[in-house]
């Protein structure tokens, strides 16, 4: 028997399934938005690293 | 250094290689101690919330969403001062930092008062028998999200960089009114909403004290949350306007190398 439905039995008015889905939402959507943002982080390092050797080659060409 | 060889280079047996990563440039990286900060802090939350906190004699464990619904509005309403102050601080400075900043507090405040709503609505459920009722508070929080929703939408179309600011900073500014409308509506309309139990509007004795105290931990611990994710949020757009000037720079240098400039 799964441990929240076994907690249930034991505790009549417990309603334990809303308060671990109001948990689990919670963590799941800020888990969610640090990876968004994280990944778009890495992903704007990357172009940033791009441009920059673009930049650097359009450069060389004027040099030259 | 590439990302892949700092990583391999970090020995967990290593303390001083664990210390670099809470700092960045030499100087300590702040973002990092507060990430940190912030884990350790909802972790000891979890606990109060379980295990120091009461059970309410009324409606049993689902009470304990409380520590996280009210936490999220209240803190939502603290994200979105800071997009009315740094709104105003923009309005008048015309300095890009300010309108950093109530960008990513206003983006960051949307999450939290999308949860403040969520996690209402699973509360809603089980002890009024409805995800939703059309009480003054309740629809003038979702007016609330929507103001917010639209001030990120205006902003992503704008023309340009610096109408987005300005618009952003007019809706920072004239929005916030709500907050305030949403903090008094249940004084001004009472209704089946339970009334404040902490701030200016709260009975005395409206909560028992370990149930205050836990609540009062739990808004420390999301206010941590909320700063951290608004300077992650604020870097973030650091390196969107970087990208931006680089790419006007090379657009300008591609130009000047084109015969007959």
């Amino acid at each position: 028997m799964p441990l929240i439905i076994a907690l249930q039995i034991n505790l009549p008015s417990s309603n334990l399934p809303w308060l671990f889905a109001a948990f689990a939402v919670s963590w799941a959507v800020f888990f969610l938005y640090v990876i968004y943002v994280t990944r778009r982080q890495q992903e704007m390092q990357n172009q940033i690293r791009q441009l920059h050797r673009v930049l650097e080659q359009q450069e060389g060409r004027e040099a030259d | 250094m590439a990302r892949s060889e700092g990583i391999q280079e970090l020995a967990f047996d290593s303390p001083v290689k664990w210390r670099e990563l809470f700092r960045a440039n030499g100087r300590t990286n702040i973002r990092a101690c507060l990430l940190v900060l912030t884990g350790i802090l909802m972790l000891v939350n979890l606990y109060m919330i379980f295990m120091v906190a009461p059970t309410d004699a009324d409606l049993g464990h689902v009470q304990r969403i409380f520590y996280f619904h009210v936490p999220l509005a209240i803190v939502s309403f603290a994200a979105f001062l800071v997009v009315f102050v740094a709104s105003v601080a923009y309005a008048v400075r015309r300095d890009a930092r300010w309108d950093n900043l109530a960008h990513s507090a206003a983006e960051v405040g949307v999450v939290f008062i999308t949860l403040a709503l969520i996690t209402g609505m699973i509360w809603a459920k089980p002890v009024w028998n409805a995800w939703w009722l059309w009480t003054p508070r309740l629809t003038t929080t979702l007016i609330l999200w929507l103001i917010y929703v639209a001030y990120l939408m205006i902003r992503s179309y704008a023309p340009n960089p610096s109408k987005a600011a300005v618009y952003g900073a007019v809706i920072g500014i004239i929005g916030f009114a709500d907050v305030l409308v949403v903090y008094f509506s249940v004084q001004w309309w009472p209704g089946i909403h339970p009334t404040p139990v902490v701030g200016p509007l709260a009975d005395a004795g409206s909560l028992d004290g370990t149930m205050r105290n836990v609540l009062l931990f739990s808004m420390l611990t999301f206010l941590a949350l909320l700063a951290y994710l608004i300077m992650e949020r604020m870097a973030l757009k650091d390196t969107e306007d970087k990208i931006r000037d680089l790419r006007i720079t090379m657009r300008r240098a591609r130009q000047d190398g084109l015969p007959g400039d």
